[in-house]
């Protein structure tokens, strides 16, 4: 599903930094990969230049067989409108739209009509929960509220792949173990997902782990989230 | 691209946006609304003005007697010059001159039955009527067969007419008799007339008023000229004629006094000018309130992208293309401007229209002489339009420079922008 080669990111300030030195990664199909690392290690780096939100400079980068590499406006809008979800540490919903109108939201871009729009989504927010919801602004939900609404927009397109920052960041404990057993069960259903974090126990719930270290990829370890007890290795 | 769906999202995007949608509504509405407010009562007082001057043809000149101001020739200065038959003479002999009228002046009482009025008699030729722009409500002015036989007969103005019927039960004048300082007069119309206050104002023909009243002397003279087409041949037909005036009467031809010479078109040439200058300061007004329009749209514009960069940012990573969110930014100012920009224009137009019911009901704003200055205050509407049009143009382009700014910024930037 993704594959890096040599992937190098500098940005250019007034003191460059050097953020990714060559990574090489490749995360299959159905996969459950989780990204770690210190804060300024180039997680969340790496997780945007995955999304097709920040460019790099070196390396080449193929997601679902295709070579993403200076993209025009348009194609990355496609790349993103169609084959990736985003989950956000602070869920990035649109404060002025609904629950509804922001899980159909990628639809519009889609150009799927208003009423099969409204109908998809409102079956995405009723498999979260969320259908009493609906009508409500962000500001009246609570902060697990707004993760799995942000979790019906990602899912709303059917993406092939799924990738999340720090999507438990905003969040209490309680809440953490919630969204991540419905990011487990998206995954289940044959979604590739990549989450980026800083928290040990959200990482163990996830399949391969990933450690970052200075813009290195410093190990890959595989790891079997049913045997861990998550709701203690959270804390 | 320009569905139900495309204008349903930036509707919901003012709506919940209100403060901001109606302050930068606000600043264009206004600028239209002044812009037309401003026009109007320049073609307003324009038109007043020039109402006073329209009924009276342009080839006219008056000449005022007055005082001298220089001594000459053994006068001292302050010698008041009257006007006479010598006068009408002179100028009777000037081929540039068709046709005089004398004003000879007197005044009197009139009085029908039991009323009476004072009023100031002018005895003039029929061609004054045209001189003077003297409208005829009733009845006729005076013609060539009073002059000729040196009828009795009077036109009289509204006010002493209205004065003289009330309560007399009489509809009409025309044709009865009136008594003017004792003579029986005949009236044959009734004028629109200047009524000076208390006192009115009537017309009787100049060979009757010569005989029997004794007046030889009199205060105005009004004459129509021919061939007299440019300023150029005005000036210099003024000043000749001043100079022959001088001689006749004996005052030094330097002297800015002695006699007034009022010509006609001069005068409306003047007041022109005048408008064209009002006019043209108007404009400039007008256009600057234009612009701050524009440019208040503008800011608000940059404010209301900048404002919204996060959302910008969450719209792209969503998969909204450059050219969507581009449009719809731009869109949304061409909304605003045109709605508040036609609510604008709409109640200036409503201002104005009031303004002119309320001047047409209480006939219109005008001096004690009767003189309008303030008539029909209304704008061209194609100027209205254009005006707008400009602001809505520019409103657009006012967001298309922002929208196209945060349109390149990476999805990451724009997220995370603060």
């Amino acid at each position: 599903m993704i594959k890096l080669e040599n992937i190098n990111k500098t940005y250019f300030g007034a003191q460059p930094l050097h953020v990714l030195k060559g990574i090489n990664l490749e995360v299959g199909d159905g996969e459950l990969v989780s990204i770690m690392g210190a804060s300024g290690s180039g997680k969340s780096t790496l997780l945007n230049i995955l999304g097709i939100l920040d460019n790099y400079d070196e390396g080449d980068y193929y997601l679902a067989g295709k070579l993403v590499k200076n993209l025009s406006e348009n194609q990355a809008a496609e790349f993103r409108n169609k084959l990736i979800g985003f989950i956000f540490q602070s869920f990035n919903l649109i404060p002025f739209k609904t629950a509804l109108e922001n899980v159909a939201l990628p639809l519009f871009y889609q150009g799927v009509n208003r009423k099969k729009r409204n109908t998809m989504a409102m079956e995405y927010l009723e498999r979260f929960g969320l259908k009493d919801w609906a009508d409500h602004y962000p500001n009246e939900l609570s902060g697990g509220q707004k993760q799995r609404v942000s979790i019906a927009r990602a899912l709303v397109t059917s993406p092939k792949i799924i990738l999340a920052d720090e999507p438990t960041g905003a969040l209490d404990s309680k809440t953490s173990a919630e969204v991540m057993q419905i990011l487990r069960d998206v995954n289940a259903s044959g979604i590739t997902m990549v989450i980026v974090t800083h928290e040990r126990g959200i990482a163990n719930l996830t399949k391969k782990i990933v450690y970052l270290k200075d813009g290195v990829i410093e190990s890959i370890s595989e790891n079997d989230p049913d045997k861990m007890d998550f709701t203690k290795e959270i804390k | 691209m320009f569905n139900r769906d495309f204008w349903s999202e930036i509707f919901m995007a003012l709506r919940r946006n209100k403060l901001r949608t109606i302050l930068t509504g606000f600043a264009i509405s206004w600028g239209i609304f002044m812009l037309i407010i401003l026009l109007s009562a320049g073609n307003g007082l324009k038109n007043g003005v020039t109402n006073n001057f329209s009924d009276r043809i342009k080839n006219t000149y008056t000449i005022w007697s007055s005082s001298t101001e220089l001594p000459y020739k053994g006068h001292k200065a302050g010698r008041f010059i009257m006007l006479n038959n010598k006068d009408v003479q002179l100028i009777e002999s000037l081929y540039q001159v068709e046709e005089v009228s004398p004003v000879l002046s007197k005044g009197g009482t009139i009085v029908f039955g039991e009323k009476s009025r004072s009023v100031e008699m002018e005895g003039v030729k029929p061609i004054y009527k045209k001189i003077d722009g003297i409208k005829i409500l009733e009845g006729r002015f005076i013609n060539e067969n009073d002059m000729k036989n040196k009828m009795k007969v009077v036109v009289l103005d509204k006010d002493s007419n209205d004065e003289l019927l009330r309560t007399t039960g009489e509809t009409s004048l025309i044709g009865k008799t009136v008594y003017i300082n004792d003579l029986s007069f005949t009236v044959i119309g009734v004028s629109k007339g200047m009524a000076f206050g208390e006192m009115g104002q009537c017309y009787a023909p100049y060979s009757t008023l010569k005989i029997v009243f004794n007046v030889n002397d009199f205060y105005q003279l009004s004459f129509t000229t021919k061939g007299l087409n440019t300023e150029k041949d005005n000036e210099l037909f003024k000043t000749e004629l001043k100079r022959k005036l001088a001689a006749l009467h004996d005052f030094s031809p330097e002297d800015k006094r002695g006699v007034w010479i009022d010509s006609q078109m001069l005068n409306s040439l003047e007041a022109m000018r005048i408008f064209n200058t009002i006019n043209i300061f108007i404009w400039v007004i007008g256009i600057a309130m234009l612009i701050s329009g524009v440019v208040g749209v503008s800011n608000i514009m940059r404010i209301t992208v900048k404002e919204r960069t996060n959302e910008i940012g969450i719209r792209k990573a969503l998969g909204a293309k450059p050219r969507s969110i581009l449009l719809s930014i731009v869109m949304e100012s061409l909304v605003i401007t045109t709605i508040f920009g036609y609510i604008g224009m709409i109640c200036g137009i409503g201002v104005m229209e009031l303004v002119n019911m309320v001047l047409e009901s209480s006939g219109n704003m005008s001096d004690s002489n009767g003189m309008s200055v303030f008539m029909n205050p209304t704008v061209d509407i194609s100027i209205v339009i254009s005006a707008t049009l400009v602001l809505i143009i520019s409103g657009v382009a006012a967001g298309f420079a922002p929208a196209w700014k945060s349109v390149k910024v990476k999805p990451i930037e724009a997220m995370n922008y603060r």
